[in-house]
């Protein structure tokens, strides 16, 4: 489980926002008197805890004087602690339109736009203190998280390196500076900065931040020794226990992973996402029906995670489980009837096993719960495609490619289609067809069965230079795949380069053996032929 | 019309003359249609059984296999139908039987097979593949099945013997599926080559359901077996040969078998169909093995790379350039494949441009053979479909459990065009067909069909067209060759084109045909006589000359070379 910055933020927010609520009394007429009671009141409430009561205070305070950029400041920070981020922002950049000078004002708008992931207005509002105040460290601070989230590691470095007491106080400044180290290849400066929270305050929370960093940034080592550190002292032995069990899991080092988890859990520590990566780990290890099983203990630990269902589909897929993964996906749709992507997976599940009329009702549903979804609608038109549906194909694919113009795939699918319609009888449907691929070839991302289909295309007419041209196109781009080798196999036998042919055969033979051992379903059960 | 191979007395023939011109039962063909559907008036009861359980073993999906044979030397083609059998959780209520239909001459057919003694199997039934393999004059049967195969010796007097044992060619433990006769060895005795098709055991059935509704699984969930071929030695046992051929190598799920000489040289080979296996064209070498060039034919697989789901095959010249061209049936979305055969390679795939993939392509198909159902000298197309899977339609709208078998007319080009208007109604009624055997069973020049189905009866069509142009039969005896004349090319000369025919060994699918040549001439019902060159399997040519159309001729092979020699 990842610790997010938010609370860390708002930690950070009152940790500087706090000297503010002393600084607004003592004004002078009858109604500036009226608001600073109001004003007064107001964070008097605040300073006990109550924050809407507060909040209505400073309200009336600056109804009643508009442009007092104090009261406008205090309500902003206010609000801030009442996590009404958007609303104070508002209130901060009047009180700066009040007071453009108010250094401290502007920092805290900046905290605000922070966490808000507005950052280039963060960035913008920190520039502009520090050009007032070079010095002021809160801003530097800052701005250096704000240029890790913009991936501006030099200036993070430079920034965060500037101010190393202000670092030094909160793991999640340690972490944004060993992040930014280690996106600029100072591996042992990321390192060293991350051996500090082994002595930090923060304890186990901050290491386990540090270690989260680390695995990110694949220094698995570093954080498994950070995570080791603490693993007798810490009393959430679920999350250190989980927390070490992930990084052996990225490292690769799945029978590590799997013993750790195992440990956990006969240790009483039960958690669904415990029996998740158990389940992957058991994937990796080429163990299905453990896999699988682990992956049902998530879900029984938790129904409400549907990424358990999701992982559970993709572990049965790949071990050629299509019946129980639609299963799965049957399960994961009925218990999320609002989530596009359950409907999304049963649909490409359904279409994989040549169901294609339920196929058809899957995608509708996803599309209906998500119209903007791109992978929703090439799977609809797909499956009508396939269903015989043919009229309603052409629809979808003509109206998706002018929703998503950029996006190849759509081009493709519906190039196929018209490929075999032509086959069918359809003579025109091949002069289209044509055209969509070749529409298709200046998108990205290149797809390696747009120029496959070319080649074919091509050789049909017998273009034989340039069918050799697109089938080696298609080759590069995904030497993987086994009906490409085989066109080149053919392709070569025709120009009699017998040596060229036989090796391009023998790629196909080989990547053909691995995609049915693949496909081989487990014993004792299988695909129907549709 | 004169009936030449009946050994009945007159008034039979005049009776049966009779029945040809009014029609026998007093129903006269409908003039718009090219087939009837004669299956009941012909008496045909036999109902085929195919153990259909909630287990769903895929063999119960795959069979039965029909022949067209003159068992009794009467001059009349019967008709041997291959029955399926029990399951472990599918019972017959009564005695799964093959049938022998006897034909009467009348229009009518008898089951004779009890008397015959070719009713009953103790394994589960496939196919057949007949032929003559002793020469004694009477056509015997290959049956083929699980986990074993048969063969039954014709004794001549309208009975059979199970000789399996004695013969060597029990084939055991094997999913046989198409057999074929042919003389590899041009030694005159006609070897066997039987596909095999996957590793199979009604011990552990394969689970596969579509939404909770058990089906049968994808082929590709079973493992292929090897061809076998079994060589005549010409004292009624075989030997086994399969290792010695490399046959023992091509381990795949074959399906179907025709024995053709693609390469002119004097020697049959073989096209196997394969199902998700690469098809197999098999080059006899002339020394007991053969090499496989279906890669370089291009006809292995299809152009992606994909090996289709070859079920059924045959061979025949098309486009009248003289050379082999094969048809294979597939699944739905594949399209079946035609592929015009030539000197050189590769051959080439005419799916596409002859339409056959557009008025295949929502069907599975099964038995298939070349006919020229109009008699006008072009090879046409028929082919027997139906689907395996009984939910096929809660799945997809354009294909169906049920399909129409498809009659495709050739315009000598090799261009077809569906005649499902003219057919007539069996053209355009859902069938689960299997097996498709062709012969001539009127004697009447039209090639007629019957047709299998799965669990249901057979479908026993005639011809209503054959007369409308010329035609010219043959009946052949090899003398060294085998007597079948398996082997044999045709070619007829005709002022504007020649016609090339061959006796095949095999083809279709399960199924064995009238081992006669019709050939059709065109040109209207007269005819002026023709001439033939016969390229014998020994290698004898004999050319005969002024033959009569419009009925059969028995030629025998000369025993000396002679090429002027006429044996009429």
């Amino acid at each position: 489980m990842r610790l997010h910055f938010n609370s860390c933020k708002v930690a950070i927010l009152i940790a500087t926002l706090l000297p503010l609520f002393v600084s607004n009394v003592g004004h002078g007429s009858d109604q500036r008197r009226d608001a600073e009671i109001h004003a007064d009141k107001g964070l008097r409430l605040a300073q006990a805890g109550n924050l809407p009561e507060a909040e209505i205070e400073l309200r009336i305070a600056v109804q009643v004087v508009p442009d007092d950029a104090g009261f406008l400041s205090n309500l902003g920070t206010i609000l801030a602690m009442e996590r009404k981020l958007e609303d104070s922002t508002g209130v901060f950049e009047r009180a700066l339109r009040v007071d453009p000078k108010d250094v401290t004002t502007r920092r805290y708008l900046a905290a605000n736009l922070w966490q808000l992931h507005r950052y280039p207005e963060a960035k913008r509002n920190l520039e502009i203190i520090l050009n007032q105040a070079p010095n002021d460290k809160e801003s530097r601070l800052l701005l250096g998280m704000v240029s890790e989230n913009m991936k501006d590691y030099p200036t993070a470095i430079r920034m965060l390196g500037s101010v190393p007491a202000q670092v030094r106080e909160r793991p999640e400044s340690i972490a944004a500076l060993a992040r930014s180290y280690y996106h600029l290849g100072q591996r042992k400066n990321a390192q060293r900065s991350l051996e500090e929270l082994l002595t930090h305050p923060s304890g186990a929370r901050g290491i386990l931040l540090g270690a989260q960093v680390a695995d990110e940034m694949k220094d698995y080592d570093t954080a498994e020794k950070l995570i080791t550190a603490i693993t007798s002292q810490s009393t959430d032995q679920a999350t250190v226990g989980y927390e070490l069990a992930l990084v052996q899991y990225h490292a690769k080092r799945f029978a590590e992973s799997q013993r750790t988890l195992l440990s956990l859990i006969s240790s009483g520590y039960k958690s669904s996402q415990a029996f998740n990566l158990l389940g992957w780990c058991y994937h990796e290890e080429n163990q299905p029906a453990d896999a699988a099983r682990a992956m049902q203990e998530a879900i029984d630990l938790d129904p409400t995670q549907q990424s358990n269902y999701l992982d559970l589909e993709k572990i049965l897929l790949a071990s050629g489980s299509l019946p129980s993964a639609l299963g799965a996906a049957k399960r994961a749709s009925d218990r999320f009837p609002d989530s596009p992507l359950a409907f999304l997976m049963r649909g490409s599940i359904e279409l994989k096993m040549s169901q294609f009329t339920d196929a058809v009702v899957s995608y509708t549903r996803a599309l209906r719960l998500d119209p903007a979804n791109p992978d929703a609608s090439l799977g609809l038109a797909e499956a009508q495609s396939n269903a015989g549906l043919d009229k309603e194909a052409v629809a979808g694919f003509e109206a998706a490619i002018r929703k998503f113009p950029q996006d190849p795939r759509f081009r493709l699918q519906y190039a196929l289609m018209l490929l075999k319609l032509a086959e069918s009888g359809n003579l025109s449907a091949e002069t289209r067809a044509e055209r969509l691929l070749k529409s298709a070839v200046a998108l990205t991302p290149p797809l390696p069965e747009v120029h496959y289909q070319l080649g074919d295309l091509a050789q049909k007419k017998n273009r034989t230079t340039e069918a050799l041209a697109e089938f080696r196109h298609a080759a590069k781009l995904d030497p993987q795949s086994a009906k490409v080798h085989f066109a080149l196999g053919r392709i070569y036998r025709r120009l009699g380069r017998n040596a060229e042919a036989a090796r391009e055969m023998d790629f196909y033979q080989r990547l053909k053996e691995s995609e049915s051992k693949a496909a081989m379903p487990p014993s004792g059960t299988g695909a129907s032929q549709n | 019309m004169t009936l030449r191979f009946s050994n009945r007395p007159f008034h039979v023939c005049l009776v049966a003359f009779t029945f040809f011109t009014h029609g026998g039962t007093g129903k006269t063909a409908s003039q718009a249609e090219i087939f009837t559907d004669v299956t009941e008036q012909a008496g045909i009861t036999w109902h085929h059984f195919s153990g259909e359980s909630p287990d769903r073993f895929l063999i119960e999906t795959m069979g039965g296999g029909v022949g067209f044979l003159d068992f009794d030397g009467d001059g009349l083609q019967d008709i041997f139908f291959v029955n399926g059998g029990e399951t472990p959780r599918g019972k017959s209520p009564n005695p799964v039987r093959n049938a022998l239909y006897r034909n009467l001459g009348n229009g009518k057919f008898e089951d004779v097979a009890a008397k015959a003694g070719v009713d009953r199997i103790g394994f589960y039934g496939m196919g057949v593949a007949v032929a003559d393999y002793d020469n004694d004059g009477f056509p015997d049967l290959f049956i083929t099945g699980f986990p074993e195969s048969a063969l039954f010796h014709n004794n001549g007097n309208g009975t059979f013997t199970n000789v399996t044992d004695r013969a060597g060619v029990k084939n055991a433990g094997k999913w046989a599926a198409s057999a074929a006769w042919f003389d590899y060895d041009r030694d005159g005795l006609l070897d066997l080559v039987v596909t095999n098709y996957v590793q199979f055991s009604f011990d552990n059935p394969k689970k596969c359901a579509v939404n909770d509704v058990p089906t049968y699984c994808e082929q590709e969930a079973y493992l292929g077996m090897p061809l076998s071929l079994y060589h005549n030695n010409g004292n009624g046992t075989f030997t086994d040969v399969s290792r010695q051929a490399g046959f023992d190598k091509l381990v795949g799920r074959a399906l179907g078998v025709v024995a053709i000489d693609v390469n002119d040289d004097r020697l049959p080979d073989l096209f196997i169909a394969r199902d998700a296996s690469p098809n197999l064209l098999l080059i006899n070498k002339g020394n007991g093995r053969f090499e496989d060039i279906a890669l370089d034919a291009e006809v292995a697989y299809d152009a992606g790379g994909l090996a289709k789901a070859g079920m059924g095959v045959d061979a025949g010249d098309l486009n009248g350039d003289g050379f082999p061209d094969f048809v294979v049936t597939n699944f739905n979305d594949q399209y079946h494949s035609l592929f015009f055969g030539s000197p050189s390679l590769p051959y080439e795939d005419r799916t596409v441009a002859s339409h056959l993939a557009e008025y295949s392509k929502s069907f599975v198909g099964w038995g298939t053979h070349f006919i020229d159902y109009d008699n006008d000298g072009n090879l046409d197309l028929v082919i027997a479909n139906g689907h395996i899977n009984q939910v096929v339609e809660t799945t997809r709208n354009d294909v169906k459990y049920k399909e129409p078998p498809l009659l495709l007319r050739n315009n000598g080009k090799g261009i077809l065009q569906n005649m499902r208007e003219h057919a007539g109604p069996a053209f355009n009624t859902g069938y689960s067909a299997r097996g498709l055997a062709v012969g001539d069973f009127d004697n009447d020049g039209g090639i007629d069909i019957v047709l299998t189905c799965l669990n249901g009866k057979p479908i026993l069509l005639r011809n209503n067209m054959g007369q409308s142009n010329s035609w010219v039969g043959f009946q052949l005896q090899g003398t060294k060759s085998n007597r079948d004349a398996v082997g044999a090319r045709l070619t007829i000369a005709l002022p504007n084109r020649k016609l090339v025919r061959w006796i095949t060994g095999g083809s279709s699918y399960l199924s064995s045909h009238d081992k006669r040549v019709i050939v059709g001439l065109g040109e209207g019902p007269q005819r002026a006589a023709v001439n033939v060159e016969i390229r014998w399997p020994s290698g004898t040519v004999q050319r005969v000359s002024n033959l009569r159309t419009n009925q059969y001729n028995k030629i025998s092979e000369p025993i000396k070379h002679s090429p002027a020699a006429h044996n009429k």
